[in-house]
């Protein structure tokens, strides 16, 4: 078991290496030549079976490499569809069921596609949602980089890299330290602006950043060898060479073949700006976990101020005018020459040294306009006053006491006519501040951000005229006697962010598990897909078993619907299903829960009820909470116990981080129980008027909306459970009012398609019965192909056959 | 020797229903004296130890006599004892004796007693029988072996004394690992009357509550006994879990600032927090959601949409004392699953304490240090990422083992080994040794970061030492299920297995005499021998019954059980024929 589980570490073979040429006399021959027999015997087996069984076949012009002995039906079906897309350089949106390798066969086809047309090279763009899932792209990659590589020669080689914030680059030990990313950002800048060191060639006793400098000073050589790099990859070159990694990543991401980063980087127009703007218009984007595409989307344009905002804004402005003071006495020609530079325009991003950028610009970059900075926020002083002014009448509008919702254009209106800055000076803000900023030479950025989002919503508030709308909210709605007044620039619109990446790249895949309806999707995204596809998943057995239950062990309904929400009996009856689960299946469970204060509701109940001691008699219990350090580490312990057989149960939140993008395969999840249908808080001011949004402009139901928002949620936390068809897992619906056909028809087909009639009601007792069946079901070994009729794993020669019969689809 | 007799009241009985005669047991090494209480009474015993075949006892009970009855060639003799330990005394002392007198009886009459005699405790003596009990062969092989007087008690277990250690070494060595249940919402219990709550705390509560808040721990270090009592400690402790409980951070910061040592309990843990930062360096970048942060810029204070996160926003003043439930879960199962790290068994606070800091110092040098661990989690990502059931598994392909049947796993290595060549090596032993000290050297100057074998060649050495085993194994049966054993009639299969262990056991104890150099296991060796060599015509017995087509296979199983007997008998014979020539020149010698 264990033997093969061992991987041989890269420089093993080095080391075999070293023993034969260490050896000065002939007596030592022998045993070294035992030992490279060995070696060489396990090799030549090790590429005897990778060249004979790993993939290569045609798809129409594109020959595909495909790093593995079989191909899953669907994933054929899959690179067709997605070969198609990109020969008519358009966009596509493609559904395909979790735990079938969408990943490795959109890496593959891609790869192989470019490989197939070396002329017209595509540039891969790779978007994830989060860090740990840019990892695993990049191993996927990795494994399949090797076999192109063993099959095609150097031919094959390429470069693929991920590419991360300082935070997760930076190797140098001062800066890295810092708690989060602005002030490792700080850090950074403190080390390496220009004005620094510009400062540290003349007095050495001006810290620099050694990784910085060096990187500098190796100018053009400075280029990663072919290659894929991880982030730890990427670390580890760079600390070896001494060059700074993250400006070695940012300088080779033009460069790169394929380049893995996070969503925000193409959607964000404040990272965006900075990262995305040369990427070349022959490149592929793709979206992979795209369920929630719409929601990153309007987030990227919103801003929300709150009064500690206005609080950190005036400080900020406090400090400038000092700092203008002193430039005033010291330096004067400094700001005159950035006045001189004001009414030229602002076209500075261009020629920044590297170390100055920071985030560019919140607006789009088509809307923003290429022209001289109006004359009255020219001067430093006038800025800061008319910033002043800003800050004061958001303070005096904070100051309401009824919920208040506006327009962008009233708004401007009214700020206007009240403290007389007009929709120009309000567009120029964030490019104003920025440039005021480096005039000032400030580092500490970090502590500046209050100001920032002022600017933020300055600009955004003066740029758009529709999809958005500003509210103002005295308190929070849930908690009406603690005043919290908070006021939001909400967007409603998530076309608006995504528009310019549809516009300058060739071809957008946008791809999930969890796409249904996928006709939504175009309209929520204002595109037109020339596929737009939804794959079943063809299973070699009834691996995955997906009930709904509807009653408790006593008959009594269970539901988190508001009414029967804090209903002992409900809390009681979920407390039994898991209590009853952990006895009966075996590693890991996941729950979810419909919102963070609801799991410490009911965690709390369950504790003084003595359900919660019962529980962990059986397993450990591991929490999501909202310190994601801390809810890593209990992922991290959550694994070793299933690793070790001890058997946990983890507890986490439908929309938080976990549900996002862990994944609970194989022993890390048997069984998901979605407690209650996660539904947005229906009353909370911007979901309605985003909903009023969505009716006036898609003429999208309300109604019909929540549902399809709630239920990809809750097909999303289940559908992490299956990696591969050899894995297995359960899923539990557990509220009454997935038993009604318009909530439960919105779960993606490859669910439904498992839900049988019989486990639509089901009662605890019940479904523990169907529990303890499937599990002693799926222990039992089974034919991986599929045996004699449909086959759920093609092998090459199958792949051939099936091109005979020209037209066969699945 | 200690105790060279035992004088216990006792009653003797003539059979178990018998009344019994009230009187004095006298034991000494070779005899055992009753005396009655009257005078009057015939019934006097004086009997030889060397007479007594064996001894039995009466199960231990409440209400149950405590009996222990020796057993003679014919008839036996019963004592009932006042109180058990009494019997068990006894018990232990006539087996004891018993053992000595039967070696003493041996065919050469001498005194010298070559074991040293061998005090069995009542604990050691249940064992074995436990083991008796619990292994019908081993049993049967007692029977057979030291009621039949081939070999004595002692010598019996003496070759199976990792039996008796590596049980009650076991036995005491495993630990118990920490219970899953929480303490930290202990009830109090309350008397009813007054607002007074008490708390009880068992050692076991007071290690959990270390490992899991290590402030705690060194707080105790820091304040205990020097700046308040034990007592004191832990009612400031209670009343902070208490404040805790109430969840009302407002009350447990104004206490906090009232009380500096109570501040400590209330505070977030500051051990805590470093140790985690040092963990999170480490974990899994595939679950490391920390990283997340770096590449999102939406959610940077102001941006995006508020959610629900960002409502509870506290006033920085009381956020050091914030510290929720559920933390306190997730902290209790970490600590679960890294399982028992000292092993303290005083109830001492202190102590636990200690050795609990001073753990956990060395665990956190050791990770700091350890860069295996990376290598280890990198592959780990590596492996994770592949698809597992599109591909072979991974090669070398191994049969999975399956303890049902060895054969299976024996065949599976046949079929693989089928064409490949045995690697033949000789290498002279200067040659060996010349390439351990090479690798030696290697180690030295890397390290042994990874297997130190790769496991390719592992099994492959492993593969060909092997092979005899498998080969054999193969060539036996074809069929795993069916081997040539189970093809014989039960009766021969049994008989069969039982000379088969039988004679293994002989010949261990006659190896094991050589040289012979007392009189003593000149002894043994001859009574091993005729023990033996009755065995030997019962061989061929079975060897001639079976019928004409099963006889080839029955031979191949009996010849080598013969060979090994001829094998022992010439060892035999010539160790007599030196010995003859040698009595010859020294007269005065061994017999």
């Amino acid at each position: 078991m264990h033997l093969q589980n061992l991987k041989t570490p890269p420089y093993r073979s080095s080391y075999a290496v070293a023993v034969k040429s260490h050896n000065p006399s002939p007596i030592f021959r022998r045993p070294s030549l035992l030992i490279n027999t060995f070696l060489y015997e396990s090799k030549s087996k090790n590429n005897r079976v990778k060249s004979k069984n790993k993939m290569k076949f045609q798809i129409e012009d594109v020959t595909v490499y495909f790093p593995y002995d079989h191909i899953y039906p669907e994933q054929y079906s899959y690179m067709i569809e997605l070969k198609r897309s990109l020969d008519a350089k358009g966009h596509c949106l493609l559904e395909m069921p979790t735990g079938t390798g969408k990943t490795i066969a959109l890496l593959s086809l891609i790869t192989s596609y470019t490989l197939s047309k070396p002329s017209n090279p595509v540039k891969l763009l790779y978007c994830t949602r989060t860090v740990h899932e840019m990892e695993k792209t990049l191993a996927e990659l990795k494994l399949l980089h090797k076999y192109q590589l063993d099959n095609i020669g150097p031919a094959a080689r390429m470069l693929a890299l991920g590419l991360s914030s300082r935070k997760n680059l930076c190797v140098n030990p001062d800066v890295v330290s810092a708690e989060n990313r602005d002030s490792v950002d700080a850090g950074c800048r403190k080390l390496t602006a220009s004005w620094v060191r510009a400062v540290a060639i003349e007095n050495p006793n001006v810290p620099t950043c050694s990784f910085f400098e060096r990187y500098e000073k190796a100018g053009g050589d400075a280029v990663l060898p072919p290659g894929v790099y991880t982030l730890q990859d990427l670390r580890v070159f760079g600390k070896e060479k001494g060059w700074c990694p993250y400006f070695l990543a940012r300088h080779m991401v033009q460069f790169a073949n394929v380049v893995v980063y996070s969503y925000q980087y193409l959607l964000d127009p404040k990272v965006a700006g900075i990262i995305s703007k040369e990427m070349q218009r022959e490149s592929v984007v793709v979206f992979d976990e795209a369920h929630n595409i719409d929601n990153v989307c309007i987030e990227a344009l919103s801003v929300s101020v709150r009064r500690q905002t206005l609080e950190g804004a005036s400080r900020n402005l406090n400090k400038m005018s000092q700092e203008i003071d002193r430039f005033k006495a010291t330096d004067a020609g400094r700001l005159r020459a950035e006045y001189n530079r004001l009414v030229e325009g602002l076209a500075q991003r261009g020629n920044l040294p590297l170390g100055d950028t920071w985030l560019a610009n919140p607006a789009l970059p088509d809307d923003i306009l290429k022209e001289a900075v109006p004359g009255n926020i020219r001067r430093a002083e006038h800025f800061l006053s008319v910033l002043r002014r800003l800050v004061q009448y958001l303070k005096g509008r904070l100051e309401t006491e009824n919920v208040e919702k506006e327009g962008p254009v009233t708004f401007v209106n009214s700020v206007n006519s009240h403290v007389g800055i007009d929709q120009k000076m309000l567009k120029f803000c964030y490019d104003r501040l920025h440039s005021l900023m480096l005039t000032l030479e400030i580092t500490d950025t970090d502590e500046f951000l209050h100001i920032q989002t002022i600017c933020d919503f300055a600009t955004l508030v003066g740029t758009y005229t529709r999809g958005f709308s500003i509210i103002i909210e005295p308190y929070d709605e849930r908690m009406p006697h603690i005043p919290d007044p908070v006021l939001q620039l909400s967007c409603h619109d998530a076309s608006l962010a995504i528009k310019p990446v549809f516009d300058r790249f060739q071809s957008v895949v946008i791809t999930s598990g969890t796409l249904s309806p996928i006709d939504l999707y175009p309209r929520l995204l204002n595109f037109n897909p020339v596929v737009s596809r939804s794959f079943t998943m063809s299973l070699t057995r009834d691996c995955i078993c997906p009930m709904v239950l509807s009653r408790g062990s006593d008959q009594l309904p269970v539901s988190t619907k508001f009414d029967l929400r804090s209903d002992p009996g409900v809390e009681r009856n979920y407390g039994r299903l898991l209590l009853e689960m952990v006895s009966v299946v075996p590693d890991g469970i996941v729950c979810f829960f419909v919102s963070y204060s609801y799991m410490d509701a009911i965690v709390n109940s369950w504790n003084e009820t003595g359900i919660l001691k019962e529980i962990m008699q059986r397993k450990l219990v591991f929490i999501e909470t909202q310190d994601v350090v801390e809810t890593t580490l209990a992922l991290d312990n959550y694994r070793k116990a299933c690793d070790c057989g001890r058997g946990a149960v983890f507890f986490s939140v439908a929309r938080g981080k976990v549900a996002e993008g862990i994944d609970f395969d194989r022993h890390y999840g048997r069984l998901v129980i979605m407690f209650g249908v996660p539904f947005q808080y229906t009353l909370s001011r911007i979901l309605l008027a985003r909903l009023e949004y969505l009716r006036e402009t898609f003429q999208i139901k309300e109604g019909d909306f929540l549902t399809f928002d709630a239920l990809r949620q809750a097909a999303q936390c289940v559908g992490r459970v299956i990696r591969s068809k050899a894995d297995y897992g359960m899923m539990i619906f557990a509220d009454k009012r997935y038993t009604r056909h318009d909530k439960r028809s919105k779960l993606p087909g490859w669910i439904l398609s498992h839900l049988r009639d019989a486990h639509l009601n089901l009662s605890t007792d019940m479904a523990v019965h169907i529990a303890r069946e499937f599990l002693r079901k799926m222990a039992q070994p089974y034919d991986k192909t599929g045996g004699g009729g449909k086959k759920t794993l093609l092998s090459q020669e199958d792949l051939e056959k099936m091109n005979g019969i020209e037209g066969m689809m699945f | 020797m200690t105790d060279a007799q035992v004088v216990k009241r006792a009653k003797y009985k003539s059979s178990v229903k018998d009344p019994g005669v009230r009187g004095i047991l006298k034991m000494t090494r070779e005899r055992f004296v009753f005396m009655p209480n009257d005078p009057s009474l015939p019934i006097r015993l004086n009997v030889e130890f060397r007479l007594i075949k064996g001894h039995k006892s009466s199960k231990e009970g409440s209400n149950r006599p405590a009996l222990l009855n020796l057993t003679q060639d014919q008839g036996n003799y019963i004592f009932e004892f006042e109180n058990f330990s009494d019997r068990e005394l006894c018990r232990d002392f006539v087996a004891k004796a018993i053992t000595s007198s039967g070696e003493v009886g041996g065919p050469t009459s001498e005194k010298a007693v070559p074991l040293k005699d061998e005090q069995l405790s009542s604990a050691e003596m249940e064992r074995r029988i436990k083991l008796l009990q619990e292994d019908s062969e081993l049993q049967k092989l007692h029977k057979q072996f030291v009621i039949g007087g081939v070999l004595s008690e002692t010598e019996f277990w003496a070759t199976r004394k990792k039996l008796l250690d590596v049980n009650a070494s076991r036995k005491a060595k495993q630990r118990v690992g920490l219970k899953s249940d929480m303490i930290f919402n202990v009830k109090p219990s309350s008397d009813g009357q007054s607002n007074r709550v008490t708390f009880n705390l068992t050692p076991e509560m007071i290690h959990q509550i270390f490992a899991e808040k290590p402030a705690v721990r060194q707080a105790y270090l820091n304040f205990v006994p020097t700046k308040m009592t034990e007592k004191d400690f832990w009612t400031k402790y209670w009343r902070a879990q208490y404040l805790h409980s109430t969840k009302n951070i407002v009350a447990a910061a104004a206490e906090a600032a009232e009380d500096e040592e109570l501040a400590v309990f209330l505070k977030q843990d500051a051990i805590l927090a470093s140790e985690t930062r040092q963990k999170i360096r480490k974990v899994d970048p595939t679950l490391d959601m920390e990283a997340d942060e770096g590449d999102d810029y939406t959610h940077i204070p102001g941006h995006g949409l508020a959610t629900e996160s960002s409502k509870d926003e506290m006033e920085a003043q009381y956020e050091p004392y914030r510290r929720s439930f559920l933390q306190d879960i997730n902290r209790h199962a970490a600590v679960v699953l890294e399982g028992r790290t000292v092993d303290v068994e005083t109830g001492d606070t202190r102590t636990v304490a200690e050795a609990l800091a001073s753990s956990k110092r060395i665990e956190l040098a050791k990770e700091a240090s350890d860069n295996y661990v990376h290598q280890e989690r990198l592959d780990r990502i590596t492996r994770m990422a592949e698809i597992e059931d599109l591909q072979a598994p991974r090669d070398p392909p191994v049969a999975p083992l399956c303890i049902k049947d060895p054969r299976d796993y024996f065949d599976s290595q046949q079929v693989q080994l089928g064409g490949t060549r045995q690697v033949k090596s000789r290498l002279s032993t200067s040659e060996a040794y010349g390439s351990l000290r090479v690798f030696i050297s290697e180690i030295r100057n890397i390290g042994l970061s990874d297997p130190i074998v790769k496991p390719e060649v592992a099994l492959k050495v492993f593969n060909v030492l092997t092979q005899n085993i498998s080969s054999s194994k193969y060539q036996l049966g074809k069929n795993p299920h069916e081997s040539i054993l189970d093809t014989l009639p039960s009766v021969t299969k049994e008989e069969l297995l039982l000379h088969w262990t039988s004679i293994q056991e002989l010949l261990k104890h006659f190896w094991s005499s050589y040289p012979i150099t007392t009189s003593y296991l000149y002894a043994k060796v001859s009574r091993l021998k005729d023990a033996m060599s009755q065995i030997y015509p019962k061989l061929q017995e079975i060897k001639e019954s079976v019928q004409s087509d099963s006889r080839h296979q029955v031979s191949l199983l009996v010849q080598p059980m013969l060979q090994a007997l001829d094998a022992a008998f010439a060892h035999y014979d010539l160790d007599q024929q030196k010995r003859s020539a040698k009595s010859g020149e020294k007269p005065n010698g061994y017999a």
